[in-house]
């Protein structure tokens, strides 16, 4: 059963109010309001002058269980929100192996459920290591701000930088995954989709439906979930949400949305260090890791771990 | 604590027909309370949300969005009667 043993993140130190990337984004002042005020959206981090290796290498620096087990590691995988994030022949995931020193690990990037590819790097990394027997993985998420699409999600989200590196493996005490359930809308896909609202009116029931899925798989009734780790596009999307599958809205961990914005597929694992700091998780609780994925790979995803 | 103003939901209605251009960036043909907002007018869940914020503009009121469901959503008027009975009261 796949176990995720550790987590560390990386936030840059550089805020940057919403206000400020209106000009950018070609946002209107209305706009601006209502992602402040509605979505309660407030800053993103940038860090300008830092490229994507500068941010995964940030987020595994404060990886303490990876030092002097380097050699365990068997895969490093890097989940991303776009196929592409740097310009060719740039390869981040390549260049943090060498600097590493895990030359050994097979690297590769995983993609096309868009937000919600996390979730889904976490499985594919237990998957191969079940197959193994033994051994670790490295998954690593978090993306540069590069181009237009990497910065707005359209009506919905401002994208922020950030990255988090966590250690898998088949099999551990903390936090064993329970259950994963991937919904995979390609009617969604915006490139082939000739409704492009239609994602956003089945958001809520179609997030709904993939959280009870993963629920239900891991014999878990909402009642027994301590915690929900959102996505972190916005607030209102979970208080709707909340409302339809009658979970409470003050156990979703929303305390990133403003001071981070939506971080790719890292905001899980910015959520979960967050719930670490906070004492929300005791041994035993039980927690969902909810992630949708817009645009490219149209994906609702949830998993069920036990802390 | 300020008791909740209170707004007829007639002017909301009113008050939504002429926002409507500004906020789909169009001419939109004479709306009534019946008139679905996403499927007759094109509104997405977010314009939605931004045609609330231009009517709190234009009658200088606060709405609470949190209990807003995708049934508030349906008409003109059922969200003139969501904005009706989530007044919040002046800060």
């Amino acid at each position: 059963m796949t176990a995720l043993e550790s987590v560390a993140t990386y936030l840059p130190s550089g805020r940057v109010p919403i206000e400020d990337l209106a000009g950018q984004l070609e946002l209107t002042p209305m706009q601006v309001k209502l992602f402040r005020r509605y979505h309660r959206l407030a800053e993103v981090r940038r860090e300008p002058d830092g490229t994507l290796l500068d941010l995964l290498l940030a987020a595994v620096a404060n990886l303490d269980g990876l030092r002097g087990r380097e050699h365990e590691i068997r895969y490093v995988l890097h989940a991303r929100t776009f196929p592409v994030v740097v310009p060719y022949p740039v390869n981040p995931v390549h260049a943090l192996c060498r600097i590493l020193g895990l030359d050994h690990a097979v690297a590769f990037a995983v993609t096309h459920h868009a937000c919600a590819t996390g979730l889904l790097a976490l499985d594919v990394a237990g998957r191969l290591l079940a197959h193994d027997g033994d051994g670790l993985a490295l998954v690593l998420a978090g993306e540069k701000t590069f181009t237009r699409d990497a910065q707005l999600v359209p009506e919905t989200s401002v994208f922020g930088e950030g990255a988090s590196a966590c250690l898998v493996r088949h099999a551990g005490p903390r936090d064993r995954l329970l259950a994963y359930a991937a919904h995979v809308r390609g009617e969604f896909d915006d490139e082939l989709s000739d409704d492009p609202s239609a994602y956003q009116r089945e958001y809520h029931s179609s997030l709904a439906d993939v959280i009870l899925d993963a629920a239900a798989q891991a014999h878990t009734g909402l009642g027994e979930v301590q915690l929900i780790l959102p996505h972190n596009v916005n607030v209102v999307a979970w208080q709707r949400l909340c409302r339809r599958i009658g979970y409470p809205i003050s156990q979703v961990l929303l305390d990133n949305v403003p001071v981070a914005g939506h971080v790719f597929c890292a905001d899980a694992f910015l959520n979960y260090q967050t719930a670490r700091e906070r004492g929300l998780l005791r041994p035993g609780d039980r927690y969902i890791v909810a992630a949708a994925g817009a645009g490219r790979g149209a994906t609702f995803s949830a998993m069920v771990f036990e802390h | 604590m300020e008791p909740s103003p209170t707004i007829h939901k007639g002017t909301i209605v009113d008050s939504i027909r002429v926002l409507l251009p500004r906020v789909l960036r169009r001419d939109v043909p004479a709306a009534g309370e019946h008139t679905k907002l996403m499927e007759d007018l094109g509104l997405s869940s977010s314009t939605t949300l931004e045609l609330m914020l231009e009517l709190e503009e234009s009658l200088d009121i606060q709405i609470d969005v949190e209990d807003i469901d995708q049934d508030d959503f349906a008409t003109v008027g059922t969200l003139a009667e969501f904005v009706a009975g989530h007044l919040l009261p002046a800060e």
